[in-house]
């Protein structure tokens, strides 16, 4: 009850920020746009790839606005005053995670949308793959989490923006990830966001024949962010609220 | 039942001491005032009486309710109202208020919140984004943000910092409409803030507590003219 109090509040906090929301959203759509207009030669652009790889890029913004809000509310002592009330780490972990997630669909939705304009089948599969999107998203708002928890309200955008660099060059949605060395590659292996576009790339082909290995590195780093992201709430609450 | 009752509570961060086992107690309904320069400790007992942060030893009962044993149950006593405003910027006052009712699960919310917009003549900006407000209009709201909550113990830290003398007035009448109601605890640098509001007060340096009494008699105790001189004289370091 609590943690849906705060999220409806948190919510508001992020739409009523339209420069943001529209430069999250929209960056990543002109990018969608752009690159079908070029006819490049290779498989990693087209539409039926790279509009899930987009989709997952676009998720580094949601970890900006995560992080930027949890930071504000630390400066401005927003949660100090939160941190004296009757709140539990849960609800304020759940609160700022459920904001979030109709930032997610409208943005998935939206990109979808546009693809299917670009020349993207309309299918069932694109549900799915909408729907699969959705819990992949937990990755990069526990990651938003994290850095709002331990960065000020000036540095989150700029820590933020290393987690939208690293999707970009590491999840395989500019180029494949084999092409650039096995140093590089072991790096994307280890990073959980190729397997993010791999997930959500074999849900809107329909073809789930390897989504074992993608789904268990996804579940795992979620269960890690968010056991990080518990404890450092925990500690805050417990310690200097700012 | 005291309000509150401090005993022996001590926070250090690392070796530096910053609350020195101090004890004190607190009336039902009191206003007290806690003083002290820069750095004497004000804002850590504050802390630690709100639950922010644990102290190294000793304790506190608010109403009997121990602030390391039920900090849950402290935390549904009290209120606070930060240095800064601590306001959501981008919410109206009323959706404010309304977010922090629904925190804390106040029964009649509507009628609490158009109650406590009037009181604090917060209504006729009740529908204005509170970051476009004026500085003693939001400081006004932080206030109405811990009140909507009808706690038995409020902190107010340093609630007139930064207003010009109109806005610090007017909060002042908020304040004194607030005394034997509930139990207040504010900080300030303001001493003629604190000799107007206070009940008591108590002074602090290098995290000790250097007298407890009414402003009057602390002015008769340090033998001097104004309430700042005798501040002066008792806030200075204890060697």
């Amino acid at each position: 009850m609590r943690a849906l109090v705060f999220a409806k509040r948190n919510l508001k906090e992020i739409v009523r920020d339209p420069l943001s929301l529209i430069f999250g959203i929209g960056l990543p759509a002109f990018l969608l746009i752009i690159f079908q207009q070029f006819n490049i030669p290779s498989e990693v652009y087209n539409i039926n790839n790279f509009a899930p790889a987009v989709a997952i890029f676009a998720f580094g913004f949601v970890t900006l606005f995560s992080a930027t809000l949890i930071s504000k509310d630390r400066t401005t002592s927003f949660l100090t005053r939160m941190f004296a009330s009757p709140m539990e780490p849960k609800d304020f972990i759940l609160g700022y995670t459920l904001a979030m997630i109709p930032v997610v669909i409208f943005q998935t939705v939206l990109f979808f949308l546009i693809a299917m304009f670009l020349g993207l089948n309309l299918s069932i599969n694109i549900l799915f793959t909408i729907l699969i999107l959705i819990p992949i998203s937990l990755i990069f708002i526990g990651l938003g989490l994290l850095i709002g928890c331990i960065t000020s309200d000036k540095s989150a955008p700029g820590v933020s923006s290393i987690i939208i660099q690293l999707v970009a060059f590491t999840s395989g949605m500019w180029f494949d990830t084999s092409m650039v060395g096995k140093t590089f590659q072991t790096i994307c292996n280890i990073l959980p966001f190729k397997y993010c576009v791999d997930l959500s790339k074999a849900f809107l082909h329909g073809n789930y024949n390897n989504i074992l290995m993608p789904i268990i590195v996804i579940i795992i780093s979620i269960m890690i962010i968010y056991l990080v992201a518990v404890l450092l709430f925990k500690r805050k609450m417990q310690g200097d609220a700012k | 039942m005291p309000a509150i009752e401090i005993k022996d509570l001590e926070k250090k961060y690392k070796d530096k001491v910053a609350v020195n086992k101090i004890s004190f107690v607190i009336n039902d309904g009191e206003l007290f005032s806690l003083l002290g320069v820069n750095g004497a400790g004000k804002t850590t007992t504050i802390k630690m009486l709100s639950c922010l942060t644990k102290p190294t030893s000793g304790d506190a009962l608010i109403f009997g309710n121990s602030i390391i044993g039920n900090p849950y149950e402290v935390k549904r006593l009290i209120s606070i109202s930060p240095q800064e405003t601590a306001i959501a910027g981008n919410l109206t006052v009323k959706e404010n208020l309304d977010f922090i009712a629904g925190i804390y699960q106040v029964k009649d919310e509507k009628s609490k919140v158009e109650k406590i917009l009037k009181e604090l003549n917060l209504d006729k900006v009740s529908s204005q984004k509170t970051k476009t407000l004026s500085g003693g209009y939001q400081r006004r709201l932080s206030i109405a943000m811990a009140l909507i909550t009808e706690p038995k113990v409020l902190y107010l830290d340093e609630p007139t910092l930064g207003l010009d003398v109109i806005a610090r007035r007017e909060l002042w009448d908020v304040i004194k409409s607030l005394k034997g109601k509930i139990t207040i605890i504010l900080t300030t640098h303001y001493m003629e803030e604190a000799e107007n509001l206070s009940d008591r007060v108590a002074i602090m340096s290098n995290g000790k507590i250097n007298i407890i009494d009414t402003p009057k008699n602390i002015i008769k105790a340090s033998c001097s003219k104004t309430f700042e001189d005798a501040f002066i004289e008792f806030a200075k370091e204890v060697k």
